[in-house]
């Protein structure tokens, strides 16, 4: 029998939904907002993830006043001794190191979205954006992986130490880690609900409901797409510092397709274009996450033959499948979109007089309108 | 660069590219008349190449009976992702970008289904039991009996496929169907069973493409995905709407990164680890200098062509 | 002149949609622009407004030559448009829509989107404009209604309210009427030439209703096969002989 401890469950899961819903508030903002089909999610993420991989192989030693050593080839263990021995000794090098990771990652994922979204505005076709980011995603991972001294090609970097690994304690040190992910995930999630609720989110949910009648209002929307991409982007490679630090390794192969997806899951699980959903969404996928590592681990004790990651993959195919055919808005439907301009109003009518009741009727007329009805939210 | 490998390599690119042309007509074919940019299609061609696998395994050793089955089962997979997800999503009016996700939905859970029975009876890396031989050796070219198997069938089904196109009833419904769905329907094109027909017919290509693949090199349950971006390269070639566009583009991808990546190794020391990245560049200069692909170069109307 | 169009010409492929259109509109006046199916109208409206490039010719906007401007900046420059589809944002409400075409909304810039506190008194203030304007096309009522939700009508008169916001000086409108009842055909156009009365804006509208348009415009213009047939005042058009014969069939 396996003995589950309660408690490092829980913190695992937590971890696990701070670390997801970073990455679904930005595809939520980039997809669920904007319109901006981002197939390739795991670039940005990965970003993130090797930037930590380099930050803790070549600037960590530098900050804690050592020479570093390299880590791949026949130095690798010795590297790796010498990250152990900064992250244990020296915390204040290791959380400038981290402050670093997050700032690199951030801006080098973010102009990397910046600049994707850009170029491919010549696209004759929209849903060519969505194919130069799902390949530019698997393209750049085994460019990666075939680059040698990057992070080490096929082995990886292995060793990368959570922030509070100088406390000698798991149990904290993992507690405190959780609480990094919590704090991180809240600050994304409020910014990114003020920013929906702004004029700039209405002008990306105009920009996705209809992209040149947004344009002929005015709007500059080739700007207003870059700068979400920015925004996602770097969110996204936030969170994926923060699942290298919570794996303690970088490897290419966590980057594939199988995560972008994930993390559609997430999205389209939770409800497309809103937050609240994206984080139920990564809730439940970071609670099934774990219960599918403990299940396949129970499964191949109990002498079971069938390989228990991959009928994860099928039942996330099918609950995408599913969540498309049945319940296209997911779980928390889209809110509607307000700012105070709509308490302006209501108050301005209701000191005047009293508002009559609108009467809703429709009569048809509008065939550019699609899934509508299903969109409806009184 | 030394003229062995200058030859093997061009051997190579036609052998491969002949693979890459099957599979992107079936790209090709399914955006012109479905509209719909399929990404589960590299699974199509791995569930084919794993029927070819098992009835090899199984004792059957012609070729002839390995195809029909990769075919069949390449196409039945086609048409139970069409009946099951993409018609039901379709006649929804979902957007573009829901089918997509929902082509990759379908490509996950044919992959891993594949990966469960392959764990399940031992099926990773194996190679269809037929034996290479070398048939024909002059100087440095060398071509195998795969090769002799490859190439004719391919440019057999092609040869098929262009005379089903055009001087079939079920050829000029598939066109009609790629020009203007709704004007089809008005006229009186019964478009679902064509549509089904198309999906069967692309599914079974995407199978046999997965069983000549696996004469020359051993099957796993992400062969298919390995060399979808290539594909979808190829197809872009092509403009997703010409065939000799597509085949044209089958060769130049299957040439640029077996036959020009090696002379860029040899004339200037790239690392051949960047070859996964040949694909990506074709795609981003296509579709940002030529979105039209060599289609723009054949130019004579009409949406689907020859 | 408000705005004058030079030689237009626009070339789709082999076929010559507009052909050598020059015409002009004076400020403050309701020009209306007719002619049968596939006449151009709306090509030329569409290029007026940027919505697509112009192969040759020359569109001069209040003295300014603003041929080969991007749609945001043409719209920037106070031509505003209706489509002749209704084409509102249908998943938002009627207030959002009219809120959305604000310019120069600090909001907008995604560095104060999330500090509330930068922008929500200009967005009260953009929210009784529009409280205004809701008014005035009595769609007040359901200012907190999805678009989706109005009646044809209704969406219709939103349209040219949302084009409103953007305070344009001139108003390029496709078929405000098309498949709308003829008494609220009628209202429209009502609230069409308040727009010019109230608001000094000049129109241009397509109309294929002559005799709803009849009575509101200034001039009119028919188009035919891509070129400018005739131009006259309402009566005039009423009683050409070719325009009879190209449009009426008689």
């Amino acid at each position: 029998m396996i003995n589950i401890d309660i408690g490092a469950t829980a913190i695992a899961i937590l971890t696990l939904f701070g670390i997801y819903s970073l990455m679904a508030i930005s595809l939520n903002l980039e997809y669920g907002i904007a319109g901006v089909p981002n197939f390739g999610q795991a670039l940005f993420v990965s970003i993130g993830a090797y930037t930590a991989g380099i930050t803790y192989t070549r600037v960590l030693p530098l900050l804690a006043g050592l020479e570093s050593v390299h880590p791949c080839g026949p130095t690798m263990g010795q590297a790796l001794q010498l990250r152990s021995e900064i992250m244990a000794a020296q915390p204040l090098a290791g959380f400038i190191n981290l402050g670093l990771t997050f700032l690199i990652a951030a801006i080098v994922s973010g102009a990397v979205g910046f600049a994707v979204s850009y170029v491919t505005l010549r696209l004759k076709e929209e849903w060519f954006l969505a194919l130069v980011l799902l390949v530019g995603g698997e393209t750049v991972r085994i460019v990666v992986r075939g680059a040698d001294d990057f992070i080490c090609s096929h082995n990886g970097i292995s060793g990368v130490a959570q922030p509070f690994y100088f406390l000698r304690d798991p149990h904290s040190s993992s507690l405190l880690f959780m609480l990094l992910c919590l704090a991180l995930a809240l600050v994304a999630y409020v910014y990114s609900q003020r920013l929906a609720h702004s004029p700039y989110g209405r002008m990306l949910k105009g920009l996705r409901e209809n992209e040149d009648v947004t344009r002929g209002l005015g709007k500059g929307i080739s700007l207003a797409r870059a700068q979400i991409m920015l925004i996602g982007s770097a969110i996204a490679a936030v969170g994926g510092v923060l699942f290298a630090l919570n794996t303690g390794f970088v490897n290419t192969n966590d980057y594939v397709v199988n995560l972008t997806l994930d993390i559609w899951v997430m999205v389209v699980l939770g409800g497309i274009g809103n937050n609240r959903g994206a984080l139920l969404g990564a809730a439940l996928i970071a609670i099934l996450d774990r219960f599918t590592q403990v299940g396949a681990i129970a499964l191949n004790m109990s002498g079971s033959e069938i390989e228990f990651n991959y009928v994860r993959f099928i039942a996330f195919g099918l609950i995408l499948l599913l969540m498309l055919r049945y319940r296209p808005t997911g779980l928390l439907p889209e809110s509607r979109l307000t700012t105070n301009a709509h308490d302006v109003v209501r108050r301005a009518i209701g000191a005047s007089n009293q508002p009559p009741t609108p009467s809703r009727h429709r009569d048809g007329g509008h065939p550019k309108h699609q899934g509508g009805g299903a969109m409806r939210e009184t | 660069m030394p003229p062995a490998l200058l030859t093997t390599s061009l051997v190579n690119s036609i052998q491969i590219g002949s693979l890459y042309a099957l599979m992107a007509l079936g790209i090709t074919l399914t955006f012109s008349v479905m509209k719909l940019p399929n990404f589960a299609h590299a699974d199509y061609f791995t569930a084919g190449a794993y029927a070819a696998l098992i009835v090899s395994l199984s004792g059957a050793q012609n070729p002839i009976a390995i195809m029909s089955a990769a075919f069949l089962v390449g196409a039945l997979t086609a048409l139970l992702s069409h009946l099951a997800v993409f018609k039901p999503l379709e006649s929804r009016e979902v957007s573009l970008y829901t089918l997509i996700l929902a082509s990759f939905a379908v490509g996950l859970i044919i992959r891993y289904i594949l990966f469960t029975m392959a764990d399940y009876f031992n099926l990773f890396d194996l190679r269809i039991g037929i034996p290479l031989q070398v048939l024909y050796r002059e100087g440095f070219l060398i071509l195998s009996n795969i090769f002799a198997w490859v190439v004719p069938t391919t440019i057999a089904l092609v040869i098929l496929l262009t005379l089903l196109l055009n001087a079939t009833p079920l050829g000029r419904e598939m066109r009609a169907l790629a020009n203007n769905i709704n004007l089809a329907r008005v006229i009186g094109i019964p478009v679902e069973r064509v549509k089904n027909s198309t999906w069967l017919l692309v599914g079974g290509l995407a199978g046999v493409a997965g069983a000549l693949w696996s004469l020359q090199t051993a099957v796993n349950p992400l062969m298919g995905w390995a060399a979808i971006i290539s594909v979808f390269a190829a197809a872009i070639l092509g403009g997703l709407s010409s065939f000799s566009g597509t085949i044209i583009g089958a060769y130049v991808v299957a040439f640029s990164e077996n036959t020009v990546i090696l002379f860029l190794n040899y004339s200037f020391g790239l690392d051949l680890a960047y070859k996964p990245a040949i694909p990506f560049i074709i795609i981003i200069a296509v579709l940002l200098i030529r979105p039209g692909g060599f289609t723009q170069l054949l130019k004579r109307g009409g949406k689907l062509q020859r | 002149m408000l705005l004058e169009l030079k030689h237009l010409r626009k070339d789709f492929g082999g076929l010559r949609a507009v052909d050598d259109v020059s015409l002009n509109v004076p400020e403050g006046a309701i020009i209306g622009l007719i002619g049968p199916n596939g006449s151009g109208k709306s090509t030329l409206i569409n290029l007026i407004a940027g919505t697509i490039d112009l192969t040759a010719g020359q569109v001069i906007f209040a003295g300014e030559d603003i041929s080969g401007l991007s749609a945001d900046a043409v719209f920037h420059k106070g031509i505003a448009r209706g489509y002749q589809e209704p084409t509102l944002y249908f998943k938002m409400t009627v207030l959002d829509n009219l809120l959305l075409p604000v310019k120069g909304q600090r909001g907008e810039r995604p560095w104060y989107a999330p500090r509330w506190s930068t922008w929500q008194r200009e967005e009260r203030a953009h929210a009784l404009a529009a409280m205004e304007v809701l008014r005035q096309v009595q769609l007040l009522p359901y200012y907190d209604t999805l678009a989706s939700d109005l009646s044809g009508g209704q969406m219709k008169l939103l349209e040219i309210a949302r084009a409103l916001m953007g305070a344009p000086k001139l108003l390029l409108l496709d078929e405000p009427t098309a498949g709308v009842a003829p008494k609220l055909a009628y209202d429209i156009f009502r609230q069409i030439a308040r727009l010019r009365d109230d608001h000094g804006i000049t129109l241009l509208i397509v109309e294929h209703r002559l005799e709803i348009l009849f009575d509101f415009v200034d001039y009119v213009y028919v188009m035919h096969l891509g070129n400018l047939l005739a131009g006259g005042s309402a009566a005039e058009i009423s009683d050409h002989a070719t325009v009879r014969e190209v449009y009426f069939g008689d």
